[in-house]
């Protein structure tokens, strides 16, 4: 079984996507023999009312939920979050949440965004932050939104060790305490892999080695990106099995409690 | 199926995957035959998008943009030999290397260092790397006179042109013309964003190579790493009307579409495939693109072989 922690539905407001409804992106899934996807709301990393984008992926996944797991958008500092969570979880069936703090111009570390982190956490919802959302050298005219430094993950994950951090489309987390043996950090963050290199520098084997394969997670950044890079990653990574069958799905069904 | 699932259970066998696996998009088999107590029946079999449902790319799989590690690097030895070893992995026949001086502009001295590693990189790695030579068209003499040594005859197989300069302005046009004379490709360093990068003040872009292209109309230009190189969409459309640039796919970006899109705005035997250091970005774009096998078989080295049989004696 193949789980994608990182595929999204929706629009982008700065490129046409395609495959980003649920009946096409579950037969580019087929095509690819992914059996489920994680989805979020891509039209509400730049919706004012991030909530709007939610009621779209929420209404996009009825009738899939064997396939589509839905996960919610937060903007910690736009009016009503706690009822958009609570909404999110107890009858969209949101089983977890994205955090933008660079998109939606917050702090990781701000005291909203703890409250944030705190709620979802109680409600034993996993919490993913992507790194970024597109590369930054073609971004559009109009902004100019970095990535979130990992520096501020690591003190997210220090703050919570409760939480349960899913960490997407980053790079580097090897020359940071993330991704080093022994950090003292806890062990409440998983890494995806679809922007880690297999070969050459290998970060994805260096993070088995000094995390273990119970932290990688595979994804793809679907529709955003081809799939095929990261199931390309899985087939020459050179790594046993069962560390393959971990990172595949066993992970991701362990902490999505599938 | 049974060479996949020999594949993921042979030590030997992993560390070189069959080319046609990967080309086929199997991943999903192979991790299924691994680890899935049943496939997903019916609607794997569905024709659906990124299927290849037809015959799979065949012939050789020549990577256009690749790069052997500069001798500072205490790592070098083992860092090029990795290079060959992901090349394996991917089925990846042919590597068309440059090296580049770790710092620009490079000077004569620089980029002549760079060409004698490249050259031994095509001793220690004979059939598998193909040499770039590399120089800073703003020595003239000292970069005609070394195009002349290693491609004229050295046997690389064409020039490396980086961001001392911007590609239309007249320094560069010298060695164009000897390219022209030699019947060689230039790879050319591109990226169009949207903003000044400041770093690379004089960086050529889609447009640039369009516009060199019209005043050397003879001249085979390969426009680099589309996915890497800021707005890719911007630049294809920049090229559609300069039939003598062909772009290269390489980059670390893994847009979903922008093969496809390169190949509707300026045809499919104008793309070469390559990697630029992100090997399994590069392989996967191609796997991924909504493309049938004989139009992914030109991109993966058709083309770029009929690049380099255009070479004069």
């Amino acid at each position: 079984m193949i789980i994608d922690v990182n595929a999204y539905l929706g629009h982008f407001a700065f490129r046409r996507l395609r495959h980003n409804t649920a009946p096409s992106l579950l037969a580019l899934m087929d095509s690819k023999r992914i059996d489920k996807a994680v989805v979020s709301s891509a039209s509400a990393i730049t919706y004012r009312n991030a909530q709007a984008g939610n009621e779209e992926v929420a209404e996009e996944v009825r009738g899939h939920s064997d396939r589509l797991i839905p996960f919610t958008v937060i903007n910690p500092f736009y009016a009503g979050w706690q009822d958009d969570l609570k909404i999110c979880h107890e009858e969209f069936g949101m089983v977890g949440l994205r955090l933008y703090p660079k998109w939606h111009n917050y702090q990781l570390a701000s005291p909203c965004c703890r409250e944030l982190v705190n709620a979802a956490t109680e409600r034993g919802m996993v919490i993913s932050i992507p790194i970024r959302v597109e590369d930054n050298r073609q971004r559009s005219w109009l902004l100019n939104v970095p990535d979130v430094p990992l520096e501020e993950i690591v003190d997210l994950v220090k703050a919570h060790p409760k939480a349960r951090f899913i960490l997407l489309n980053g790079i580097g987390y090897t020359g940071c305490p993330l991704g080093r043996k022994d950090n003292g950090l806890p062990s409440n963050y998983a890494i995806e892999l679809s922007r880690l290199s297999a070969v050459l520098a290998n970060e994805i084997g260096r993070l088995i080695t000094n995390l273990g394969a119970e932290r990688v997670m595979f994804g793809t950044g679907m529709p955003f990106n081809y799939p095929d890079p990261a199931l390309v990653k899985l087939e020459v990574l050179d790594a046993s099995e069962a560390d393959k069958g971990k990172i595949c799905s066993q992970n991701a069904m362990t902490w999505l409690r599938l | 199926m049974t060479i996949l699932q020999t594949t993921l259970s042979s030590p030997q066998l992993r560390t070189r995957m069959s080319r046609r696996t990967l080309l086929k998009g199997s991943a999903g088999v192979a991790l299924g035959a691994m680890v899935l107590p049943s496939a997903r029946g019916a609607a794997i079999g569905q024709s659906a998008p990124g299927v290849s449902t037809g015959p799979q790319p065949k012939g050789k799989v020549i990577d256009c943009h690749a790069h052997l590690t500069h001798h500072s690097r205490a790592t070098w030895e083992a860092d090029d030999r990795k290079l060959i070893e992901a090349a394996d992995k991917l089925g990846i026949d042919q590597l068309c290397c440059s090296t580049l001086t770790p710092r620009w502009p490079a000077t004569a001295d620089g980029f002549r260092e760079c060409n004698r590693w490249t050259a031994d990189g095509m001793r220690r790695f004979p059939d598998r790397v193909l040499g770039y030579c590399y120089v800073n068209p703003g020595y003239s003499r000292e970069a005609l006179d070394e195009v002349r040594r290693y491609v004229g005859d050295r046997g690389f197989i064409g020039i490396k042109l980086y961001n001392e300069y911007t590609c239309t302005e007249p320094v560069v046009f010298p060695i164009v013309e000897l390219a022209i004379e030699l019947g060689v490709p230039i790879l050319h360093h591109a990226s169009h964003c949207h903003y000044f990068v400041e770093d690379q003040p004089r960086m050529s872009d889609g447009g640039h190579l369009a516009e060199l292209a019209r005043r050397y109309p003879e001249a085979m230009l390969i426009c680099a790493h589309i996915s890497g190189g800021g707005d890719w969409e911007w630049t294809i459309k920049a090229l559609r009307h300069a039939p003598n640039v062909l772009l290269d796919t390489s980059g670390s970006a893994t847009d979903e579409g922008t093969v496809e899109m390169a190949a509707a705005v300026v045809g499919v035997d104008r793309l070469v495939f390559g990697c630029d250091s992100s090997m399994t970005a590069g392989m996967g774009k191609i796997r991924g693109a909504e493309l049938s096998a004989q139009d992914k078989e030109k991109i993966l080295g058709g083309n770029m072989m009929r690049l380099l049989r255009r070479r004069k004696a």
